[in-house]
């Protein structure tokens, strides 16, 4: 994955505008912590193979989660109003926007990818490709690919799919690599990797700060 | 340059985020049209060598607009709130960060690099490297090198001795001949798809948030 702290970085970039008027420190502090939840799949890679980016990864999560939050927040009498207020359901959103388009979007474009329906189905998806539009070749865009297979001439659709989870492993500090080698064992935690990634970290604090800085609006309008 | 799209999606997620009260329709859109300004300096390549990601990928030209806003809204009579009012004010504020870190910003952070500086230096810098923690090699950090007492992996040469090619200059130099191959970016790579879809989703996500707000 990027690391936590680019995934924090552009929480930080969202989740200001998105939170509104419950905007304060602690807030961001629990959309933070909410994003660390589904990084605990790492941990489970110990015992269930190839859990990373699959366990708590998966897009079926949110599809299920976001139902039950907005059938739960839109009753007269909700769950989960009555016990942390409107302050706590705009968290929830807030978090579950930012698990969707930040955590599990990122993580979907980098390395190996993400394990997009698992359990329903188990296979690893990644983002990957580029579009432009030029004079010599019009339209062209190779994050989808339609083609044939070389090898039994049958139409083939490449959407960036990879292996399952027996095969791919996603390498993380907790389970460098998927068996282990002999020597010492190089744990590697990535803070940053290349320029965007802390462009979208400096941009989460220059918009932290610069939330501080502003002043309130008058009362008047 | 990082496809203005992506430069426009970055200044829209930044409104999203800064414009508080402000935030509607017009104020986004002078977002996103001050977040694609700086791009316009390919334009300006034409007549001038290496203007692209120079001419107004400079941080003069930010801190030059904060300064004379920060000067006439610390008057008494300032003419922005005359005019606009509080709203004005925020907007013009928004728009100064948005050209700083989406317009300049994003390109600094790449290999197409920005002269950022421009004119006191022609020399285009760009931050790229990574940041790891290693249990093996302890801090890896490779976004600056100090070397003979000057950060040595930054620069990428002159206007003089690099061309950033665009659709509009694809071609070294001020003129371009009329057959050349032109390209338009749209996204170069799965991050950027994932920064505009992010940015799409925000919009609506933030007017429906202004609504129970109110």
């Amino acid at each position: 994955m990027p690391s936590p702290v680019v995934h924090a970085g552009v929480a930080f970039l969202v989740g200001v505008g998105l939170l509104g008027t419950y905007y304060d420190r602690r807030a961001l502090l629990v959309i933070v912590g909410l994003l660390l939840v589904p990084e605990i799949d790492t941990l489970a890679g110990l015992v269930l193979e190839g859990a990373h980016r699959s366990l708590l990864h998966t897009l079926l999560l949110p599809i299920s989660l976001a139902p039950l939050l907005y059938w739960d927040t839109v009753r007269e009498e909700s769950w989960l109003r009555d016990r942390v207020g409107g302050y706590g359901v705009r968290l929830a959103w807030v978090g579950l926007f930012v698990h969707v388009f930040v955590q599990i979007g990122l993580d979907w474009s980098h390395l190996d990818g993400v394990n997009l329906f698992y359990p329903l189905l188990d296979r690893f998806f990644k983002l990957d490709g580029e579009a432009y539009l030029s004079t010599a070749d019009g339209f062209v865009q190779t994050f989808v690919e339609i083609g044939t297979n070389p090898e039994t001439g049958s139409p083939r659709v490449d959407v960036g799919q990879g292996g399952t989870t027996e095969t791919t492993h996603v390498a993380n500090p907790a389970q460098p690599s998927k068996e282990p080698e002999p020597g010492p064992v190089d744990r590697r935690a990535p803070i940053a990797v290349r320029g965007w990634q802390l462009f979208l970290v400096v941009a989460g604090l220059v918009t932290v700060a610069a939330k501080h800085l502003q002043g309130a609006p008058p009362e008047a309008e | 340059m990082p496809p203005t799209l992506v430069t426009v999606a970055v200044g829209v997620l930044l409104g999203v985020a800064l414009l508080g009260p402000a935030f509607d329709r017009r104020s986004l859109a002078v977002v996103a049209l001050v977040a694609a300004l700086p791009d316009l300096d390919a334009l300006l390549s034409l007549w001038i060598r290496g203007a692209t990601n120079a001419a107004l990928h400079t941080v003069f030209i930010p801190a030059a607009a904060a300064a004379v806003l920060y000067w006439d809204t610390r008057r008494e009579r300032s003419w922005l709130r005359a005019r606009y009012g509080w709203y004005g004010v925020r907007v013009a504020w928004v728009a100064v960060a948005v050209y700083a870190v989406a317009g300049i910003g994003l390109d600094l952070f790449n290999v197409s690099s920005a002269a950022v500086v421009y004119p006191a230096s022609d020399r285009y810098f760009s931050i790229v490297g990574k940041l790891v923690l290693s249990t093996q090699d302890g801090v890896v950090q490779s976004y600056v090198a100090f070397g003979d007492g000057w950060l040595e992996h930054l620069t990428r040469g002159t206007t003089d001795t690099r061309h950033v090619e665009t659709w509009v200059n694809p071609t070294p130099g001020t003129s371009n001949p009329p057959d050349a191959a032109r390209t338009i970016r749209l996204f170069d790579a799965g991050w950027q798809v994932v920064v505009v879809a992010t940015a799409v989703a925000a919009v609506p996500a933030r007017a429906v948030v202004a609504r129970r707000d109110r």
